[in-house]
């Protein structure tokens, strides 16, 4: 009996250091990797895989995280979970030098912000123009345009044929809307 | 003049899907009262048309209302006017401190192994250098001969077999697999372990179904297609034959594969 549980011991731990092989390094053009690909490499009982992971991600300040193509999902199917990207994300925050080594301006990341912040609060999808003329209050024009297509070269935003921008999967996978919508309300307010 | 205002009626719903207008800025009685009262005077094929993408239009802006409502209901919910506000009285430090307490970054490293060094290793020893690749090829002319089936068999020109050989040997396993008479859901009978195979027995399929080996029948609702194995092939009616184009998609194929 021991045996046995020593054996399947062994064996999740090797199904562990499969997931973080699959998730850690890059396999295609956009990071991540789909459900059905994890449940190809790591079996059937791959959803517990990653939820181990995860607890072993903890201390280190990562988790894995999970994006659906559709945005709304809370209880989701087999196919949804099959079809959903998986990622590791920093389960914490960055300040602001450590985000100027990774390379954002704070220009930058104000200007997601506000973009971000702006399609929330319009459902998920406004006018490219709408967004822009928000942005051109407080940035230059030249550099508004620069930084749209930057976030839409990079995954955080989308634009269809007609000029419409949408939330794109990275924004889903990374950031927090309801803390961002928060704080952004919030501002100026005295705590209670 | 219903015309227009049919194109009018479709113009502005798609206002509310590209986002320039609120769902509830349409006044959804008002907009069907245009519809029906344009209906009873529809003529022409493109008039019913115009009628059914206006109805689809202004259903879509019912999805929209229904989504705007259970938005307004969830914890993500803030008034936009508020929120617009907010954010014009930060400045860039402030909005910025704000998004970097709600982001959690992505982590992806790019790395080469051992193994990917060894086989890139392999693939240059094989790779021909390009003086070599280069070279102009040797062309002498020649005048044409005859080549008798063997030898065009011989070279691939020809298939071993005949075709319909081809498609009887198909038509029985087809019998072996499902019984005289039996069916089988579509892609269990096409899909193979690679997607030429799977290609090649679809290919094979419709020309099984063509000379009455087999039937196929295609529910729509369920999206599901059966293969009939025919007992005795039927013989030709006469009626002119219909083609079947059949999609393999490679996604799907994928999605078979892994199941």
């Amino acid at each position: 009996m021991a045996k046995r549980v020593r054996g399947a011991e062994k064996a999740y731990a090797r199904k562990v250091k499969d997931a973080v092989h699959i998730l850690f390094f890059k396999h295609h053009k956009l990071p991540g990797v789909r459900g059905w690909e994890l449940r190809q490499e790591l079996g059937s009982d791959w959803q517990n895989v990653l939820d181990v992971l995860d607890k072993q991600l903890q201390p280190m300040d990562l988790k894995v995280n999970r994006v659906f193509d559709e945005p709304d999902v809370i209880d989701p199917t087999r196919t949804q979970l099959a079809d959903a990207r998986y990622y590791i994300t920093l389960r914490g925050t960055v300040d602001q030098k450590t985000a100027k080594t990774i390379g954002w301006r704070i220009d930058d990341i104000a200007g997601l912000a506000v973009s971000v912040a702006f399609l929330i609060s319009k459902q998920g999808k406004a006018p490219r123009i709408d967004i822009e003329r928000v942005l051109q209050e407080k940035l230059p024009g030249w550099r508004v345009k620069l930084n749209m297509d930057k976030y839409i070269q990079q995954g955080y935003l989308g634009e269809d044929d007609e000029g419409v921008m949408y939330l794109n999967w990275r924004s889903r996978a990374e950031i927090d809307q309801k803390k961002l919508v928060d704080l952004v309300v919030a501002f100026g307010k005295t705590p209670t | 003049m219903a015309q227009s205002e049919l194109e009018s009626v479709i113009n502005l719903c798609k206002m509310v899907q590209s986002g320039k207008i609120e769902p509830f800025d349409i006044d959804f009685d008002y907009v069907i009262t245009i519809i029906r009262r344009h209906y009873p005077n529809i003529k022409f094929v493109e008039d019913f048309c115009l009628d059914a993408q206006a109805i689809k239009e202004l259903s879509s802006v019912l999805e929209r209302q229904n989504q705007w409502i259970a938005h307004q209901s969830s914890t993500l919910y803030k008034d936009p006017f508020m929120l617009s506000q907010s954010l014009m009285r930060m400045d860039i430090g402030a909005i910025a401190d704000a998004f970097l307490k709600s982001w959690h970054p992505l982590l992806e490293l790019e790395q080469i192994s051992a193994k990917t060094l060894a086989s890139s290793l392999g693939y240059w020893g094989g790779l021909i250098p390009f003086d070599e690749r280069w070279t102009e090829p040797d062309v002498a002319v020649r005048d044409t001969e005859y080549a008798s089936r063997a030898e065009a068999s011989a070279l691939g020109y020809l298939p071993e077999e005949g075709f319909m050989d081809v498609i009887e040997a198909f038509w029985k396993e087809l019998g072996d697999r499902v019984g005289p008479g039996g069916s089988i859901e579509y892609w269990e009978w096409i899909g193979a372990d690679t997607y030429e195979d799977t290609v090649y027995r679809s290919f094979l399929t419709v020309f099984l179904v063509s000379y009455g080996y087999a039937n196929m029948n295609t529910d729509r609702l369920l999206e599901e297609t059966m293969i009939f194995h025919n007992s005795e092939p039927q013989q030709d009616t006469g009626r002119s034959k219909v083609s079947l184009p059949m999609m393999v998609d490679y996604e799907e194929w994928r999605l078979w594969r892994n199941e």
